[in-house]
């Protein structure tokens, strides 16, 4: 055998090779790709049956689509309300396959309910102040505690300086705190699960905090 | 070494320390969805197709679709203060309204505490009115300063629950006003609060057990 043939004789193993660890590739990509797949039709499945639980109740649900970035408020299986979610990201654990309750909602300004003080003559009585809560009062920054170490941080895109100086305490929220509580439930064992939720308006966020009182069911689905 | 050095070290070294934290806590703290999956699903599952298991979701999320309503229904957003009458999914009327006002009332005794918030939820209609009569509660009474009289016919006062009223349990209506300008504002004791012609056109289209959705 001669140079030439030598050298041809080692390009087409080293091709052959090659076309071997590329179907090899491919293989296992189809092969992940059908799990994925799989996965994906177990979770749906899985949710599926939980939302129809939620809905079997007269109390409103929520429904928050990570994949195509809405969140829905939802009765009986009827949408009431949607929110379009313009950013979100997470830290730590994926959020539960199962219904998750809100056990309470936390911001630095949460809005106060005013009590009236009955009238104590006739002309106090015939003067009306107007003093309600309304949406404009509610909070657009604000954070989700569902219990099993799962929150959700809310708030509103910041435009204009002001509100951006605004989310500086929520950019460390997220940034220092929910990593370094993440750190510490780690070292404790414990479950956590971050979520943070970017809407395009300030009255979205306000309206999402009025929609959502203490104890309200949900589910989350996943990307 | 000065002491003012060794603050500016102890400084630095608290800063790195606080460093190096974030950093193996932001690390710790990847999604695991995104670096592991991390989704765990019923072992038992697994036995079926993926065909099966889309065809039971479909069936699932038809079994959803068919507990909403399909008929008259009203939707109440208690947030801007708008009711929406639909029949299926096409609107029949948007009208402003006025919702609970979130405000406190409390019992001078300090016995009894009033929270005038719209219950949210899935109600129904149970009773349809026409020229309603108002009972008026305790709590009306307490918020004008005036004694709770002992005697029924002293709660009662015509004329300002407007010409219809429909009731959805625990003595909350929707019904009529006369204080027109505050539709929009959150300003009752609980109830719905609707202009004249937007009633007549609700009483008219709903009837009991007419689903209303109120958020």
């Amino acid at each position: 055998m001669n140079r030439a043939e030598t050298v041809t004789e080692s390009r087409r193993a080293g091709q052959r090779r090659l076309g071997r660890a590329l179907i090899c590739i491919i293989a296992c990509g189809l092969f992940h790709g059908g799990l994925a797949q799989e996965k994906n039709l177990l979770i749906q499945n899985r949710l599926a049956k939980e939302e129809l639980q939620l809905a079997g109740s007269p109390s409103l649900y929520f429904v928050i689509y990570l994949e195509t970035g809405m969140i829905i408020l939802k009765s009986r299986g009827l949408t009431l309300q949607e929110w379009k979610i313009e950013k979100h990201n997470s830290w730590g654990d994926a959020p539960p396959l199962e219904s998750v309750t809100l056990q309470k909602k936390s911001t630095l300004f949460p809005p106060r309910r005013t009590r009236i003080k009955p009238p104590d003559n006739e002309e106090e009585a015939a003067a009306f102040e107007l003093d309600a809560l309304e949406l404009k009062d509610m909070p657009a920054r604000f954070t989700l505690y569902l219990g099993e170490g799962m929150r959700i941080y809310v708030r509103a895109k910041a435009d204009g300086f002001f509100p951006r100086l605004g989310n500086i305490g929520h950019f460390f929220a997220w940034y220092v705190w929910a990593p370094m509580t993440n750190l510490s439930s780690e070292l404790r064992q414990k479950p956590f699960a971050a979520l943070q939720i970017v809407l395009s308006h300030k009255e979205d966020a306000q309206s999402l905090y009025w929609a959502l009182p203490d104890g309200i069911k949900g589910l989350i689905y996943p990307l | 070494m000065s002491t003012r050095k060794s603050l500016r070290i102890l400084l630095l070294c608290v800063l790195a320390a606080f460093a190096l934290l974030e950093a193996a806590a932001l690390f710790v703290a990847w999604p695991r969805a995104a670096r592991d999956g991390g989704w765990t699903v019923e072992a038992g599952s697994r036995k079926r197709t993926p065909a099966e298991i889309e065809r039971e979701t479909a069936a699932l999320r038809r079994r959803i679709r068919a507990l909403s309503p399909k008929g008259v229904h009203i939707i109440i957003d208690s947030a801007r203060n708008t009711l929406t009458l639909k029949k299926g999914q096409e609107a029949l009327l948007t009208a402003m309204i006025s919702c609970g006002s979130g405000t406190i009332l409390e019992d001078p005794s300090g016995k009894r505490i009033w929270v005038f918030d719209t219950p949210r939820g899935e109600f129904q209609v149970k009773s349809k009115l026409v020229n309603p009569t108002w009972v008026k509660p305790d709590w009306a009474f307490i918020e004008e300063g005036k004694e709770i009289p002992e005697k029924q016919e002293e709660r009662l006062e015509d004329g300002v629950l407007g010409d219809y009223a429909l009731g959805f349990g625990d003595g909350y209506f929707i019904h009529g006003t006369l204080y027109t300008r505050l539709l929009g504002r959150s300003v009752t004791h609980g109830c719905i609060r609707v202009g004249d012609e937007d009633l007549k056109a609700v009483y008219r289209a709903a009837s009991i057990g007419t689903r209303i959705y109120i958020y």
